[in-house]
């Protein structure tokens, strides 16, 4: 044990206990009130606890009934369209820009997309969008989200393709083998991790976009991360909480079942 | 050495992908807000003029929602980093296995919309903590509470932020402290004199703190764009720039839109001069091999 961190001291093992144990109900707290509010038939105020359960509203979203299973389904069609389409087309480029004796310029150029707000550079987008017909369409929502997934697509995979990746491929080469060999064979067997770690970032990057949506969906796309803030403002906080729980709970599942192999890969950006 | 790579049809047709649907419509997009904010085009436009950036550049507006923003930023890196290091340094133990070992990863799955509405619905005059308080007899009423969500301080703002941070720069920490193989140097610091103490604050923190540049570096850029938080936690003046920028814009009031374009403009010089020095210094791209 390093004696140079804060580390356990025998005295002080139960203070430490109780602060991981703080740390854990931090973690889980916002889970469960979200879920509680979304069940709560009234909760008022002081109240610690809801006076009632109304499942009601699950029901609805359950059997497919109502805005929200409705904007479940849309974030789902978009989310897996723009990670397919990023995850796709990164890996391709990623590998171009790694390899390119420009890379450095290249690389700064991904990163523009990848770092910029995108409601503020949507502001500026409108204009060609609703020149080109895209405005409030759900192709135009998919092609603004791809932008900014694109460029961290293509800054993931430009970390990936380094010169070990490059040696494998030159191996498959040097043994005979095609370009197709080298993909089939080797590449995308040793990238099946990266890439489904990109794949999953892109697609919580689109599922959880707002803003963008917003702007370049007119308010007629209406996904989830909309749906939260159209019940705010109609001042309906538990059909609210219903959207945040369907909003977190798959990527959480997901988040739960892969925690560290997606998190080691993701964790340098 | 890598010659197959700029050769590489797929690649080449890739990049020329996003430049077409990235880089072109961006670049154009910012141009037009350029035009746009000088008089060249729009409705209402007449002629070549510096009034909107003159008009602008007077209102005390601008430069309040830039502080604002840049402020959030500072207080939400210098606070979430701290807290990440606090908790790796007090808990690396149960992080690194047990229940919280899993538990830590769930506050990733939470995107800012999400965050900013848990974050109004603890922090209010009526929310959860308030109801706490007043059950343990600690307030008498909740009115007494100070204000934490849409006060002048960005409080709420930046509790939401530090919220998301935190689990982030945690498991970064925790990640970089075995990797790095901190446990092994400070043994070895310990062998060689030094104190715990020493061992902590010339050891341990500054190799986290300079493996964690470019993520700390990236927090800044985002908080510092972020738009979801502000909107909800924040205030109606100043307001953060994405807010500003995205409330002039969407006005019925045609005559506010160079103003939109104008604060997009800024913010887009401001994140592009923080890339520069990133790039220029190795803080963001020091990643990988070198170009050969």
């Amino acid at each position: 044990m390093s004696t140079a961190t804060l580390e356990p001291r025998t005295k002080t093992a139960p203070l430490r206990r109780l602060a991981a144990l703080a740390v854990g109900a931090a973690c889980l707290f916002p889970f469960a009130y979200l879920l509680l509010l979304s069940l709560a038939r009234r909760w008022p105020f002081p109240a610690l606890w809801p006076d009632g359960f109304q499942p009601d509203r699950w029901h609805d979203v359950l059997s497919g009934t109502g805005n929200l299973a409705a904007g479940f389904a849309l974030s789902g069609l978009i989310s897996l369209t723009v990670a397919a389409l990023s995850t796709a087309a990164g890996y391709v480029t990623g590998k171009y820009i790694a390899y390119h004796p420009r890379r450095q310029t290249l690389l700064f150029l991904a990163y523009i997309p990848f770092i910029m707000s995108p409601v503020i550079l949507g502001t500026c987008l409108m204009y060609l969008y609703l020149k080109a017909g895209l405005a409030g369409s759900t192709t135009g929502v998919i092609l603004a989200q791809s932008m900014f997934a694109y460029g961290f697509g293509i800054v993931f995979f430009s970390a990936f393709w380094n010169p070990e990746v490059k040696a494998l491929e030159d191996l498959v080469f040097t043994l005979g083998g095609s370009r197709l060999d080298a993909y089939r064979r080797v590449l995308l067997p040793v990238s099946r991790g990266p890439l489904l770690v990109c794949f999953f970032q892109t697609f919580l990057i689109s599922w959880f976009q707002y803003g963008l949506t917003l702007l370049i969906g007119t308010g007629k796309v209406q996904t989830l991360p909309l749906l939260v803030y159209a019940y705010l403002n109609e001042a309906n906080v538990h059909y609210a909480a219903m959207a945040a729980c369907l909003l977190i709970l798959p990527p959480a599942l997901l988040l739960w079942i892969n925690k560290r192999f997606v998190f080691n890969e993701m964790r340098e950006f | 050495m890598f010659r197959t790579g700029h050769n590489d049809r797929p690649g080449a047709l890739g990049l020329a992908l996003f430049i077409l649907i990235a880089l072109l419509p961006i670049g154009f997009s910012l141009g037009y807000a350029f035009a746009y904010s000088v008089g060249l085009t729009g409705l209402l436009s007449e002629g070549p003029t510096g009034r909107h950036w003159a008009q602008l550049l007077r209102e005390g507006e601008i430069w309040a929602s830039f502080g604002l923003s840049l402020y959030v930023a500072a207080a939400t890196v210098v606070l979430g980093v701290s807290g990440a290091l606090l908790l790796v340094l007090y808990l690396r133990r149960p992080l690194r296995r047990g229940v919280l070992a899993y538990l830590i990863y769930l506050p990733l799955a939470l995107p800012a919309t999400v965050t900013a509405f848990l974050t109004y619905q603890v922090l209010s005059s009526t929310g959860y903590l308030a109801r706490w308080l007043l059950a343990l007899g600690l307030l008498e009423e909740a009115s007494q509470l100070p204000g934490l969500v849409n006060d002048a301080g960005g409080v709420g703002i930046i509790a939401a932020h530090v919220g998301m941070a935190v689990p982030f720069f945690t498991l970064l920490f925790l990640h970089l402290y075995d990797s790095e193989k901190l446990d092994a140097l400070t043994d070895l610091a310990r062998t060689l004199g030094a104190g715990r103490r020493a061992c902590l604050y010339r050891v341990t923190v500054p190799i986290l703190l300079a493996r964690a540049r470019p993520n700390i570096v990236l927090l800044f850029i985002f908080v510092l764009g972020s738009y979801e938080i502000p909107l909800l936690l924040g205030r109606q003046a100043p307001q953060m720039v994405s807010v500003l920028a995205m409330r002039k814009y969407a006005l019925f009031d045609l005559t506010e839109k160079p103003e939109a374009f104008i604060i997009a403009l800024l913010y887009t010089a401001l994140v592009l001069l923080l890339l520069i020095a990133g790039m220029r210094d190795g803080t963001v791209f020091r990643r990988g091999r070198e170009t050969p």
